[in-house]
């Protein structure tokens, strides 16, 4: 079974929409529009608005942002490098910044169902003067000091479709509120608003709805298709203290699967523990959440987390495919794509953060610099290309380009390569290794393993979902484009892939529980596509 | 119409409730804060007033931390006209403490209705409004949730046990807002934008000890794990006869 | 030693059982005060059932008369207590936390200038002062006061305190108030219309899920309210609700409502996280369901393992008889 067969295309009919297009209430007019309150969005207009405060100019920004709240949608591990940071305010020390402590120690472990065999940490993960952090934290002081600065903050605000007028990004149309199942006005109906700037920026963060959109309509292609991993993540208040940022590999992972696990100190009693697991799978009945909730219980975890309490849950993917992933050019007429949407991550070092904000903060330069001249135009805005490409953003990417590549043939395979690749500064192999998008990966069907949760250490998807602070009305319309006729074998295929119990097989037949969706997009990476809901839709993480 | 709505910034009703290290007050770390449930019903309620009457302001008072000041900005956001934060460190358990802060303010105002909601959802105090009203020898009606105001008299239904009540009353007049009056409205791009150049006073306010001394707050009991009463429809009987004689509910 | 004034409610000349309540707990704090009970009605004329509150604890039984008290009048109603509890010299002063009383309560507290303590679940003396709990956040708190003001006022939360009878009768007067006419007045009482019971106010809620396999297997639970005789009403799992098989409006839990009837029974309902924050606060809580592990087990009073198409019909038939 190859999930590709069974995806429906991009519904570019509804994500591009010629700028005048009928159905918008309101109109509203900005200087730039930044789609996505996210490190990336956030960054960029903070950066736009320091320039601007600096040059005596007034600029209308705006973020428009999905979530009801800032850092709601928000995940990540996370150790952050604070280089970014210090950039964007370089009269504030690292003790001002929103991180929850520094690192100290580091272990690497290799798992085995029973044992944890300590390994040296490898170069790449070395993280020593870096911290610790939450990204809901980052992005609420972020918010905070961007709108300290006159930035205007439209939080519970979706962006649905692209407004485009010629090859020129004109703004972006939010999406309707307050529908019925059948898409039917209720009472608290809200029309779709059109807002439009001389520049749009996308900051969707992974495998971004518009971002997408854009390159497909441009025909704009990166030398290899993005490939993503899910990672699925808890915060659990403990009893026994961890010292250390953890890393694992191996068990529960088969060793076909790319992967691995991740054990932070939030505080002397919070911890945050995820798994990571590369989308490109084989085994069609591996189901990341029931791996994760394994995970638990062997006793290297265990014993942080008994006694303990799991008070919260969430699910995202990550763009794994690194330097030969990312799009040729990431901006354009009218338009720039940051962070996540445009594949800045650095996967051997897992770290994305710091490369969001900074390709933020360069793209404000572009902008502030083109709007100021009155020239919002793809040569212009193509400075922003510019200064990511002889960035260390690019370097680094270019450094590790094959190294998660390489994990496509096996952790064995994948780990000596890696390994071969680091000391030669990734110019062993020199050839780019070709990979395909993770859809066209043909699945084959495992056996299973039953999963049974016990509601202490382990959980259901449905209480996982109750655990994101997941309130979505439950009488919205279905924001999931789902093929045509979907096999029984492929439904179960969903059902597994979905951290949130999303999909379901009932009868042979798949059966959609759309409002349980937390936004972490695997769906789109395998499935049914995802699209732009009601807004404050979604999870409510809050130290993810 | 000049309206007045009074409204409280609580914690999300989706918190987890963990007691700070003094074991009488709700740690507030990572809390998220939101607008009272029930206040925006009232809201809503002096909005459309306001609009229908085609004339009048919408005020919204709050009492509470300076941080309630983004609270008022949601309302102004909805779409009321000013603010006003009667800034204290602290809110004291006893709601007539709060009443009297807020009489005070709202005395002289020359409001038609003052509006709350009928509870809010922290303390879930269900006084403040008709404490209002007594003090300031208005007439009042609580858990409003069907309203018609019509040449200065207006007609509220109220539910009560079993039933509706259907109350007649005088403006200028204190009413509380219950769930079903109407469908609040979620802010606007453009009203979001507006809000922050509306005005917002802020007026430093000291209130008095009151007479309500908070001794501790506790997590509530667990629930005891029950019992399994039987299997199949033969445990019926015995079930029932628990229900009656030791659990007395029947 | 200070005395009790527990304020009683009328409706149509009855009176409303849950003054028996107001009462026990009145008593329950006159013993501790080592004072009298006063129990006070305020109607037009006699509150049928008024006598019977001597067995609950009540020394004495005063009907305050006034031909505008046959329905609920705020402000004379307000008037008059706060009149008695000034020139009674009470020591505390109680109400029931119904719709009447958490009108009531802060009025007669606003006039008195004291402190009220709403919707308690306990009322004790300590250090001879009247100390409550009541819950706060949701339910998910419990508060403890204490209340230094006399009188202390303090409402009762319903269906807390189990009236307990004493052999005892107390002395019944009736009293003609004089009080200006309100500005507030109670037109009409519009009874709800039957089967209408919100789960969220209903003492009884029956609750299915997707054991309940089919929508229209909900008749089943449906019949089973019907036996109750009007006082229960049916709520649905998001699982179904999501399915479309039942309202939203029936929806008991996190996104749906939240409820604690006297009596919750959940049938062929599993017991997500989401379910259980929204019944949790239930008096008794029955499960009924064929996976002995199902975790509503854990939270259930009692639990009946097995296959609910038998179990229901059958309690059906055993609460009409014991109804009958």
């Amino acid at each position: 079974m190859i999930p590709a067969t069974h995806q429906p295309p991009l519904p570019l009919d509804r994500l591009l929409l010629q700028d005048g297009t009928p159905g918008a209430a309101d109109r509203m007019e900005l200087d730039v529009l930044i789609v996505g309150a996210g490190p990336a969005g956030l960054a960029c207009a903070i950066a736009l608005a320091q320039l601007a405060e600096r040059g005596g100019a007034a600029l209308n920004i705006g973020v428009l942002e999905k979530a009801a709240a800032l850092g709601e949608h928000s995940l990540s591990g996370a150790v952050v490098h604070p280089r970014a940071l210090r950039d964007l305010f370089p009269d504030l020390t690292d003790a001002d910044f929103p991180f929850r402590g520094a690192v100290t120690h580091e272990r690497v472990r290799l798992l085995t169902a029973r044992r944890a065999i300590p390994l040296p940490t490898p170069p790449t993960m070395r993280n020593a003067g870096y911290y610790v952090a939450s990204l809901c934290e980052i992005v609420r002081w972020l918010g905070a000091k961007a709108e300290g600065l006159g930035v205007n903050l439209f939080t519970g605000f979706p962006a649905a479709g692209l407004l485009v007028e010629g090859q020129r990004v004109r703004g972006v149309r939010t999406a309707a509120g307050g529908l019925d199942r059948d898409g039917r006005p209720l009472g608290t109906y809200m029309a779709p608003n059109d807002l439009v700037a001389p520049v749009t920026v996308l900051a969707e963060g992974t495998r971004g709805l518009l971002a997408q959109a854009y390159f497909a309509w441009q025909g704009v292609r990166a030398v290899n298709p993005q490939i993503f991993a899910l990672g699925v993540k808890e915060i659990w208040e403990t009893t026994h203290p961890l010292d250390a940022v953890v890393h694992t590999l191996g068990w529960p992972l088969p060793p076909s699967v790319f992967g691995g696990s991740f054990l932070y100190p939030l505080a002397p009693n919070l911890v945050a523990l995820g798994l990571v697991v590369g989308l490109d799978y084989d085994d069609a009945a591996l189901d990341v959440h029931a791996v994760f909730q394994g995970m638990k219980r062997h006793p290297f975890f265990r014993r942080y987390l008994e006694g303990g309490e799991m008070v919260e849950w969430g699910a995202k993917t990550i763009p794994e495919g690194g330097y030969y992933s990312v799009p040729a050019r990431r901006s354009g007429d009218g338009v720039a794509i940051l962070g996540d949407a445009a594949g800045f991550v650095d996967v051997p070092s897992l770290k994305g953060i710091h490369y969001a904000m900074q390709s933020g903060m360069f793209a404000a330069r572009a902008i502030f610099a083109a709007l100021r001249d009155g020239d919002p135009s793809a040569a212009r805005l193509a400075e922003y290309d510019r200064l990511v490409n002889e960035s260390f953003i690019m370097q680094d990417l270019y450094r590790t380009r094959n190294m998660r590549l390489a994990f496509t043939r096996g952790l064995a395979r994948g780990g000596l390569a890696a390994g071969v690749m680091t000391l030669t500064g990734g110019r062993f192999p020199g050839r780019r290794i070709a990979v395909s998008p993770d859809a066209a990966i043909p699945r084959h069907p495992g056996p299973g393993a039953p999963f049974v949760p016990d509601g202490k250490l382990t959980f259901s998807k449905v209480d996982a979902v109750f655990k994101s602070g997941n309130t979505t009305r439950d009488t919205i319309p279905t924001h999931l484009v789902v093929g045509g006729d979907v096999p029984a074998e492929v439904a179960e295929f969903y059902a597994r892939m979905c951290p949130a119990g999303v999909y379901e097989v009932a009868a042979g037949q798949l059966r959609v529980n759309a409002p349980n969706c937390i936004d972490c997009k695997a769906t789109d990476i395998l499935g049914p596509r995802w699209t732009a809901r009601e807004g404050g839709s979604g999870p409510r993480y809050h130290r993810m | 119409m000049n309206i007045a709505v009074c409204i409280k910034r609580v914690p999300d009703s989706e918190t987890r409730v963990k007691i700070a290290s003094d074991g009488k007050s709700l740690d507030e770390a990572g809390v998220k804060f939101i607008l009272n449930p029930y206040d925006e019903f009232a809201v809503e309620e002096a909005l459309r007033r306001r609009e229908h009457a085609g004339a009048g302001a919408v005020v919204i008072v709050a009492l509470g931390p300076p941080a309630a000041q983004e609270t008022i900005r949601t309302a102004l956001a909805m779409g009321a006209d000013r603010g006003v934060l009667l800034q204290v460190e602290r809110i004291p358990p006893d709601g007539l403490e709060v009443a009297r802060a807020l009489a005070a303010e709202l005395r002289d105002g020359g409001y038609d209705l003052i509006l709350f909601g009928k509870l809010a959802i922290d303390d879930a105090n269900h006084q403040v409004g008709p404490m209002v009203a007594e003090l300031l020898g208005w007439p009042c009606v609580s858990t409003v949730a069907h309203l018609e105001l019509e040449q200065g008299r207006g007609i509220a239904e109220r539910e009560i046990e079993g039933g509706v009540e259907v109350v007649a009353f005088p403006l200028p007049a204190v009413l509380t807002t219950d769930k079903g009056l109407n469908e609040p409205r979620y802010p606007a791009l453009k009203g979001i934008m507006a809000a922050k150049k509306k005005p917002l006073e802020v007026k430093p306010t000291t209130l008095g000890p009151g007479g309500l001394e908070i001794l501790a707050l506790t997590p509530p009991p667990e629930r005891q794990e029950g019992r399994i009463v039987g299997e199949g429809p033969g445990a019926v009987v015995e079930l029932v006869r628990l229900l009656r004689e030791e659990a007395k509910v029947l | 030693m200070s005395d009790v004034l527990a304020v009683v409610e009328q409706r149509a000349g009855v009176l409303r059982p849950v003054s028996q309540e107001v009462v026990t707990g009145a008593r329950r704090l006159g013993d501790a005060l080592a004072g009298r009970v006063d129990a006070l009605a305020l109607a037009a004329g006699g509150v049928r059932g008024a006598e019977q509150l001597g067995v609950f604890g009540a020394d004495r039984v005063t009907t305050l008369t006034n031909p505008g008290f046959a329905a609920y009048a705020p402000e004379g109603y307000a008037q008059a207590v706060a009149e008695r509890a000034r020139t009674g010299g009470y020591g505390a002063v109680l109400f029931a936390a119904t719709a009447l009383g958490k009108d009531l309560a802060p009025r007669v507290a606003a006039r008195l200038g004291r402190p009220l303590a709403p919707d308690v679940t306990d009322i004790v003396v300590e250090g001879g002062a009247v100390t409550v709990v009541r819950p706060v956040y949701a339910g998910k708190a419990l508060l403890r006061l204490r209340l230094n003001a006399s009188p202390a006022l303090v409402s009762l939360r319903p269906n807390v305190f189990t009236p307990a009878e004493r052999p005892k009768a107390g002395v019944m007067e009736t009293t003609a108030v004089d009080v200006p006419a309100g500005r507030v007045v109670v037109q009409q009482i519009k009874a709800a219309a039957v089967g209408a019971l919100d789960v969220a106010e209903a003492p009884i809620v029956i609750s299915g899920g997707r054991g309940l396999k089919d929508p229209a297997n909900f008749k089943l639970l449906e019949e089973l309210a019907a036996a109750f005789g009007g006082t229960a009403a049916v709520g649905a799992s998001r699982a179904v609700v999501d399915a479309g098989w039942r309202p939203h409006a029936d929806q008991v839990g996190q996104t749906g409502k939240t409820v604690s009837p006297t009596l919750y029974i959940a049938v062929g309902i599993s017991g997500a996280i989401q379910h259980l924050a929204g019944m949790r606060t239930s008096k008794v809580i029955v499960a009924i369901n064929k996976d002995r592990d199902a975790p509503i087990f854990k939270v259930a009073d009692y639990g009946v393992v097995g296959d609910l198409f038998q179990i229901v019909p059958h309690l059906t038939a055993e609460i009409k008889k014991f109804r009958a």
